[in-house]
């Protein structure tokens, strides 16, 4: 039998139906065996067994969930015969992709069978696919004849050791009556139809659900609480995703779990930074210089990344003579990239980093003081938070303003800072305020910061690409690399040009009085 | 698309058995196929354990008002599919002939089908007569199981004749030699010497043997209930001779 152009041997002839007959999916009631629900059928049809495997299912999915939330489900299944990876639809189970594979890579190029890749590319982008859980199952082939022998339905049943049953049912063309005789004698039994993969209810016995890890921040905070409780409350979320993401970033798995990681150490340091006199003074600065520090030593290794996860960007940008010289380049920065990646991961297992955010973790958890002496603990937080994002705000139109086109580079990459500073804050107290103005606030930030990035981002560029050609001149590099190199930074500096250029635009459209009275009845006191 | 007519006026030469294994044989390699059971006799439904009955007769399959779709059924067998005959088709002549342009009409029927299946197998009776003259009008292949005797070859050069005549350029006549018994010396005769008169004969040959007799006890292709030797071999050299061909 032909899958996709894949020969199957006739032994898993009845394994997988052909790709256009529709099937439908059951459940069974948790307290029903495969037996016995044979045994109940068997009064209403002739069945006869086809044959029996024992299989291993396994699911994947990203760190994130990214597949799940695209609405796909991947589902390895190994037997003794075969070993099938099937991409099915998370909400009608129907089909839509599979492969003979015997294990599954971690990124979606390195799958051999193309159209496995063309659908999970888009989706998983530069995050690996990982294992959830796996399940051991015996599959049941049985088939529904009529007095003539002929098979007139296909059942598919697996059972599983700790989750309900699954039943799979494929009609034969012309044969809908019989179907439907079934069907309702299935319902009769205890049976419902249902989609939902095996794998939800084998996370929930591991006491999980489906994206249960987003990098987005969601805090609930009572507008009223006191606001040395409510910061720890909100460091302790950030904990938690630093926490989840170390032994990941550690071991390099993919380059977002260092980017999440980094993100939850960038957010702490604002809230340490931005809440002042909340917490007591030794361990605000105490905690500031240790995060400081991580965000220090995470630098090279996410700087390297982003690189390499564009460099396909910079090989469109120069002519296409030239794009195969600039692979020398990106050998260069891959070998500094797992050098720096093997400092980080020392630093990372170290007393330096553990001791302390043991530290850290304790201080979170530790009582409430009854009498604290900094100014702001007690504050209701939702009048901390109004308090210092107008704050912000204001100091960002102000700096903004004295920006003109002489102003040192220095003073935009401050305004950026500043800009990110807002931003943090914004998303920290998100739920305090009305969200879909808030949502369109922070929306029209990001607009604006959007291009203080862009320009800080190419000036670094060119001035790092500068410095890694004089690097590769000791390294015997071909001079068609170099060449390429020079075009190359060429075009960054264009684009850079039209950074700075964008800069008086952007920050008009962002300096407007609408906004300016939307954050003032936001967050006016 | 190819649509494969086992034709002969004869009857008993093995039309019905080489339509069903043959599809075997194409479903097999992944071919999406139909055979249409076209004989009142139903040889290729039973075969296939499906009731040879179709809602309305002939009469409402030509009529046309329902999709041939509709009343295709699945066999067993992946990828293989059955529309079943009626015994009510024993008068298809009459209900062709109330038809405007009745030669054309089974092209009408099988022309939304032709997304559907990648080789449609006609499984004809043993006569000629204006249901033929249909199938000849739309049949990519007019494969024709000969026995090899005499008066077999007779009715082979009978019908390259009315071919000619009719003009028929589209379609392909493949004649093979069936139910062929080596122990006969006219048979091995024939074998030998009727190539010469005819070039077109296919060199693949089946033989007559009791495992392809047996299809009618076991009620599935051959290929379903054995899986090694001569028989078997045979229809596979046959359908690769024809793919080569086509």
């Amino acid at each position: 039998m032909t899958v996709y152009g894949k020969d199957f041997p006739d032994k898993s002839f009845n394994d997988i139906p052909p790709m256009t007959t529709p099937t439908l999916n059951f459940e069974f009631p948790g307290y029903l065996t495969a037996n016995k629900f044979l045994s109940q059928l068997a009064d209403k049809a002739i069945l006869k067994p086809v044959s029996e495997h024992y299989t291993l299912k396994s699911y994947y999915d990203t760190f994130d969930w990214r597949l799940y939330r695209g609405g796909i489900i991947c589902e390895l299944n190994r037997s003794q015969t075969v070993s099938i990876l099937t991409l099915k639809n998370l909400h009608t189970g129907q089909l839509i992709a599979s492969a003979d594979i015997d294990s599954v890579p971690k990124f979606a190029k390195e799958f051999p069978s193309e159209n496995i890749r063309n659908v999970l590319a888009p989706l998983l982008e530069m995050r690996a696919l990982l294992p959830l859980t796996t399940l051991e199952c015996t599959r049941k082939f049985v088939n529904v004849l009529n007095k003539d022998e002929k098979t007139v339905l296909k059942l598919m049943i697996d059972t599983f050791e700790y989750i309900p049953c699954r039943l799979q049912l494929t009609p034969v063309k012309g044969y809908d009556k019989a179907a439907l005789k079934v069907i309702e004698a299935l319902i009769r039994i205890g049976l419902v139809e249902s989609n939902q993969p095996p794998l939800i209810d084998a996370l929930k016995t591991q006491g999980r659900k489906p994206k249960d890890y987003t990098s987005k921040l969601n805090i609930k905070l009572d507008p009223n609480m006191r606001s040395d409780l409510a910061v720890k409350y909100i460091f302790s979320y950030l904990l938690k995703a630093i926490k989840i993401n170390e032994q990941d970033t550690i071991a390099a798995t993919d380059s977002e779990f260092l980017h999440d990681f980094r993100v939850a150490v960038r957010r702490t340091r604002a809230g340490l930074n931005q809440l002042k006199n909340v917490l007591p003074d030794a361990e605000t600065a105490r905690f500031s210089h240790f995060f400081a520090w991580l965000g220090q030593i995470t630098t090279p290794t996410r700087d390297l990344d982003v690189y390499l996860l564009d460099f396909d960007n910079y090989k469109k940008s120069v002519p296409p003579a030239l794009r195969e010289d600039l692979n020398a380049l990106y050998d260069f920065i891959d070998r500094k990239q797992k050098q720096a990646q093997k400092n980080l991961a020392k630093k990372l297992k170290s007393p330096d980093y553990i001791a302390p955010l043991i530290e850290w973790e304790e201080f979170l958890r530790s009582p409430t003081i009854k009498k604290p002496t900094q100014a702001n603990a007690l504050l209701p937080i939702k009048t901390l938070a109004d308090k210092r994002i107008l704050k912000v705000f204001r100091r960002i139109i102000k700096d903004g303003q004295r920006i003109t086109d002489q102003s040192p580079p220095g003073e935009r990459h401050d305004l950026r800072k500043t800009c990110k500073k807002l931003r943090y804050l914004m998303e920290f107290f998100q739920n305090l305020y009305p969200k879909n103005e808030i949502k369109s606030l922070i929306k029209s930030l990001k607009h604006f910061q959007d291009i203080l990035g862009e320009f800080q981002d190419l000036e670094v560029q060119e001035i790092t690409l500068k410095k890694f050609s004089e690097e590769m001149m000791n390294e015997g590099v071909p001079a068609d690399t170099f060449l390429a190199m020079g075009v190359l930074i060429q075009t960054i500096d264009k684009r850079r040009q039209q950074a700075r250029e964008a800069f008086q635009e952007k920050f008009n459209a962002f300096d407007q009085p609408d906004i300016r009275d939307a954050f003032h009845s936001l967050f006016g006191c | 698309m190819k649509i494969i007519a086992t034709f002969n006026i004869k009857g008993g030469v093995g039309k019905t058995s080489t339509a069903v294994n043959l599809a075997y044989l194409a479903a097999r390699g992944g071919s999406r196929t139909l055979v249409w059971d076209l004989d009142p006799q139903g040889a290729s439904s039973y075969y296939f354990r499906i009731k040879p009955k179709i809602k309305g007769g002939s009469k409402k399959l030509i009529e046309g008002k329902r999709e041939l779709d509709d009343m295709i059924k699945g066999t067993d067998f992946d990828n293989l599919d059955l529309l079943p005959s009626d015994f009510s088709f024993r008068n298809l002549d009459l209900v062709l002939e109330s038809k405007k342009k009745p030669t054309h009409q089974l092209e009408k029927l099988l022309k939304p089908l032709s997304q559907e299946y990648d080789f449609i197998f006609l499984d004809c009776p043993p006569s000629i007569s204006l249901l033929s003259e249909a199938v000849f009008k739309t049949a990519d292949i007019l494969l024709s199981p000969v026995i090899p005797t005499t008066l077999s070859i007779r009715t082979l050069d009978q019908l390259k004749q009315f071919l000619k005549k009719e003009n028929n350029k589209k379609i392909r006549v493949m004649p093979f030699f069936s139910m062929v018994d080596r122990r006969k010396k006219m048979h091995l005769e024939i074998l030998e010497t009727t190539p010469k008169q005819f070039p077109e004969l296919l060199k693949s040959a089946i033989p007559y043997a009791s495992d392809i007799e047996r299809m009618g006890l076991e009620r599935m292709p051959l290929g379903g209930f054995v899986k090694r030797g001569r028989s078997i071999q045979a229809y596979q050299d046959l359908w690769e001779e024809i793919n080569r061909n086509l």
